[in-house]
């Protein structure tokens, strides 16, 4: 389900909608069969800087075309709508797998697995196409996994950009607060009722 | 302080009952697993380390990888030596074992100890290779034992297809003199890309990879503090024994009459009981020989008298602080020079008090021996000038109050 854009871009402000990278945990972002690690993390950028072919881009290894790439949030996020630039020649994936809160995949779970949803992905150089979701399945994100498991031809797959459309929510999934441990129980800390004199009468 | 899951792979194969590596292959295997896992899971509290076999009856699992040492250690006994070495479907399992670890944030490394001939082609081992690279799984590989033609060349071929970013590494242990543990203790295996040796203070005789003493300033600040000032002494000590050396040297080209042989035989004896004193653990025994040559020199020649026990002097300062060799050191300039030097002069008055003492507590001494009685002498000789010079100023300062 691709759609293009029927206006341009001077007059809709289209960077503010595809604003979700502001949401992404960078540092975690991670990607299987990458060639050079930790260059997964270049392709999430701001939307005007998703035509710039000139810096890092995401390139899977020589002869294997297939890309895992591991993005979680730090809130969740409703998604509605994916941007994918890829390289020239048919360098450009050919098809998405989309996963779910699901921590840790590899590829044999990524095959084996029901994606959430699938799209045929086309060549996509000018940055204009956005591939919408199934907005009712992708509310509550806390991460996201994307296959992308073979390309248009040719020998590696390479991205340049990777866009999300949508809404953050201030919430996050499982989030376990700050945990004080005590290593010495200090009694100033614990005052129970009675030493308060709370909840007591008083005789005398 | 990688947060890593290893899974090692053993080789039990008919080749390890050889005898090349002390005491036998499977031995020296163990003993280097044994220490890699105590590695492990000393650089980081949360690493899992499992054990597999890759011959025998078929691969086994002995631990998943779990961070209980004790658990590893003792699968490590009652291991049966026996069949044949199947590489690739032991990484096979290792990928599947690494897999399912518990924490999903940990790296997945494998490490192989191939001690018997490979019997897949090169091809087979690249595409496991590229396999495990894919999945971002590090291999090392320890390649010892039996030294086939093409085994070098596979395992390197195997480790190309691996390797991303270096976090991949072989290592090729002949056999020889040196435990198979102790080479593999300095290499990457160990100290994995130069990070992880850090924190491991190991058994073995090397230690710590980054901190000078092999302990970390911030675990242990006091130790740390005591090994770094025992060292400064260690460096002052042998730097003042050098300037002895080269004093006694200059000395030597001298060359003054000499009083009496009892000297030499003072200088012997003092030297060998300095020597035998200094058995001291801070003691460096190549400055002792030094010093121990020298005083056979002297004595084969004929030392000067004065700087014969100056040198005296010295070698008993051997076994005294750094202060007061330091002391004795600028008291020697000074007395060349010829100025005089109150502090120095009591030093070395000081010294005079204890060289005799010394001198009687030494076997085969005599204190009354008239060419040592001469020899006190002489010294006394020489602090009774500088004596009378701080008499003299001594009074004229009372007189002054």
């Amino acid at each position: 389900m691709a759609c293009t854009h029927d206006h341009s871009c001077e007059e809709h402000d289209c960077s503010s909608e595809w604003s979700l990278y502001k949401h992404i945990d960078l540092p975690k972002v991670s990607a299987l069969n990458e060639a050079v690690p930790g260059s997964v993390k270049s392709v999430f950028k701001a939307w005007e800087h998703r035509l710039d072919f000139s810096g890092e881009l995401l390139r899977s290894n020589d002869g294997d075309t297939e890309l895992l790439v591991f993005v979680p949030f730090t809130s969740d996020v409703k998604i509605k709508s994916i941007s994918i630039v890829g390289g020239p020649e048919r360098t450009s994936p050919a098809r998405m797998r989309a996963f779910i809160n699901r921590e840790g995949m590899d590829f044999s779970d990524a095959q084996d697995m029901q994606a959430v949803q699938e799209w045929e992905l086309v060549e996509n150089l000018q940055g204009v196409l956005e591939f919408q979701t199934r907005y009712a399945k992708f509310q509550g994100v806390s991460s996201i996994t994307l296959h992308f498991p073979g390309n248009l031809g040719g020998t590696t797959t390479q991205i340049h950009y990777i866009g999300f459309k949508g809404e953050a929510t201030k919430l996050k999934r499982d989030t376990v607060g700050t945990i004080v441990y005590e290593l010495r129980p200090n009694p100033a800390d614990h005052k129970t009722k009675a030493e308060t004199g709370a909840g007591l009468s008083h005789v005398g | 302080m990688v947060l890593e899951a290893t899974m090692i792979c053993i080789d039990n194969s008919e080749w390890m009952r050889n005898g090349d590596y002390t005491p036998s292959r499977f031995q020296a295997q163990a003993d280097a697993v044994n220490l890699i896992c105590g590695a492990k899971t000393q650089s980081n509290p949360e690493n899992t380390v499992g054990i597999l076999t890759m011959a025998g009856k078929g691969v086994r699992v002995l631990t998943t990888p779990t961070t209980d040492l004790g658990k590893l250690l003792a699968c490590m006994h009652g291991l049966e030596i026996g069949g044949e070495l199947n590489i690739a479907s032991a990484i096979q399992i290792a990928q599947l074992a690494l897999k399912h670890r518990q924490n999903k944030n940990q790296r997945q490394r494998i490490i192989v100890f191939a001690g018997s001939p490979i019997k897949y082609d090169k091809k087979m081992l690249e595409s496991i290779g590229k396999k495990l690279k894919k999945s971002s799984v590090s291999l090392d590989i320890v390649d010892f034992g039996e030294e086939d033609e093409g085994k070098p060349e596979k395992l390197e071929a195997l480790l190309t297809a691996v390797n991303n970013n270096d976090s991949s590494h072989i290592v090729h242990i002949p056999p020889g003199p040196n435990a198979l543990s102790d080479v593999l203790i300095s290499t990457p295996v160990f100290t994995g890309d130069g990070e992880g040796g850090s924190g491991f203070v190991a058994a073995g005789p090397a230690a710590g990879g980054d901190y000078d003493f092999g302990v970390d300033p911030n675990i242990d600040p006091e130790l740390a503090l005591a090994l770094r000032v025992s060292m400064e002494e260690e460096r002052a000590r042998q730097e003042a024994a050098a300037k002895r050396a080269a004093e006694v040297a200059s000395s030597q080209n001298q060359g003054d009459e000499q009083s009496s042989k009892s000297q030499d035989t003072t200088m012997a004896d003092t030297t060998g009981a300095s020597a035998a004193v200094a058995t001291d653990a801070a003691e460096p025994m190549s400055e002792v020989d030094a010093l121990l040559q020298q005083a056979i020199a002297l004595s084969m020649q004929t030392p000067a008298s004065d700087s014969a026990v100056r040198d005296t002097d010295m070698s008993e300062a051997n076994n005294e602080d750094q202060d007061l060799a330091a002391a004795l050191q600028m008291s020697m300039q000074e007395g060349e020079k010829d100025s005089s030097g109150q502090m120095d002069m009591s030093e070395v008055l000081e010294d005079q008090a204890f060289v005799s003492s010394v001198l009687a507590s030494l076997p085969g001494v005599d204190p009354n021996d008239p060419s040592v009685k001469d020899l006190l002498a002489s010294l006394h000789g020489k602090s009774e000038s500088s004596d009378q010079k701080k008499d003299e100023e001594k009074a004229a300062k009372d007189d002054e109050k």
